[in-house]
């Protein structure tokens, strides 16, 4: 048995208890038990998409389920499963336009992945054409306001080769980024074009060097433009970085 | 619903607040239910984890403080009932952004900052359709227990 242990806002949604024993053997099948039970608390913890709502926070007795399994956390006897919010707020005006949505990391990373592999094997192969279709798929990426990649991502995860990381951000610097690695590989072309090669492949390693800082180091250079662009008030830039996250730095990397 | 706080935590609430100024201060408030009144018997001062450039207009409480705050608070008996945060010369209303971010039942208790003075200490709750903050009645008067955490 597992005792599941709720904050006090929940326990309207469980006719006013505290602790609900369940016989579930993962951190998934215990919610999912819950959620049988009580399903007045399902809004209350989950999305419309079925997501756990990024304000709620898992904890199986001291640890943090994010810092386990995730939700493939095996539960023992005994075990205590805390479900726990993080709370922010704040006065302030145009906080209207801080509303978090959901941008999943790991579509993100395979592009940088492939946009690494690409340019790389462009400069190997010395194919300027390479460059070319990576700044098609990374400027057509920003232009729908996702990953340029996103199909082959899509493609992994129903091959379960991939799971998706959806974090709480805000997805227009990521775009921004990504029209602005396809703005610097156009003028790696362009450099291409003018017979110029050295500085050709130098705006090439420019983009390969940011996406593997963001792919390795969590830190997106162009997010980070973007947040300030936002603080000098240009218009457009209207995001702030996400509460207790420093500008460019991948989101919920505090413990939120 | 009322909330009932004991008049020596709202000064020590105040304090902590002008004490943050021009940065918000943020806490927790903790007691007991007593049919529709909230009793805050002792509150847990907090610190701000919101990134500094934000944290004159934002407040952030880690889940792993809350985790904390939930287990000191079964270990004495009591519930966190709500939580308390300033709004640095800003109006003691909750924002669009602490609506959004409100969780149903809590009461929420600003203190309004202004030049580094607490000004005006009022009390909120999320409505059930997410919709709007309603104000609560808030209550001052002196109780046998009152205690201050860290």
């Amino acid at each position: 048995m597992t005792v599941i242990r709720l904050a006090t806002p929940l326990r309207p949604f469980t006719a006013g208890q505290k602790e609900i024993e369940v016989s579930s053997r993962t951190v998934a099948e215990a919610l999912a038990e819950l959620m049988g039970r009580y399903p007045g608390l399902k809004p209350h913890l989950y999305d419309a998409n079925g997501d756990l709502r990024p304000f709620v926070n898992l904890f199986l007795n001291e640890d943090h389920v994010r810092t386990l399994q995730g939700q493939e956390t095996a539960l023992s006897e005994g075990d205590r499963l805390m479900i726990v919010p993080s709370i922010a707020g704040g006065g302030g005006k145009g906080s209207g336009a801080e509303v978090l949505t959901k941008v999943d990391h790991a579509a993100l990373r395979t592009n940088q992945a492939l946009i690494i592999a690409m340019l790389l094997a462009g400069f190997i192969a010395d194919a300027a054409g390479l460059v070319l279709l990576v700044a098609l798929v990374m400027a057509l990426g920003a232009l729908l306001g996702r990953p340029g990649f996103a199909p082959i991502y899509r493609l992994l995860r129903r091959m379960h080769v991939l799971k998706p990381d959806v974090l709480p951000d805000h997805p227009q610097p990521h775009r921004f980024a990504q029209g602005l690695g396809a703005v610097v590989l156009l003028g790696s072309l362009g450099a291409f074009l003018g017979k110029i090669d050295l500085v050709g492949w130098g705006l090439a390693w420019v983009v390969i060097a940011l996406a593997g800082l963001n792919l390795f180091g969590g830190y997106c250079l162009g997010c980070a433009v973007y947040y300030w662009l936002n603080r000098i008030g240009l218009p457009g830039f209207t995001q702030t970085p996400p509460a207790g996250t420093p500008p460019g730095k991948r989101a919920g990397s505090s413990d939120a | 619903m009322t909330l009932v706080l004991d008049a020596s935590l709202l000064r020590n609430l105040c304090q902590h607040a002008e004490q943050r100024y021009p940065e918000e201060g943020a806490g927790l408030l903790l007691g007991s239910v007593e049919g529709d009144r909230r009793r805050a018997t002792s509150i847990k001062l907090l610190e701000n984890r919101s990134v500094p450039e934000t944290r004159r207009r934002r407040y952030l409480i880690h889940a792993v403080e809350m985790l904390h705050a939930e287990q000191e608070a079964e270990a004495a008996g009591v519930e966190i009932l709500g939580v308390f945060h300033s709004h640095p010369d800003h109006p003691a209303a909750p924002s669009e952004f602490d609506r959004e971010h409100a969780l149903p039942w809590y009461v929420y208790l600003i203190i309004r900052v202004q030049a580094g003075n607490a000004m005006e200490s009022r009390a909120w709750k999320l409505n059930e359709d997410r919709l709007q903050m309603s104000e609560l009645p808030l209550m001052v008067e002196p109780s046998d227990h009152a205690e201050v955490l860290r």
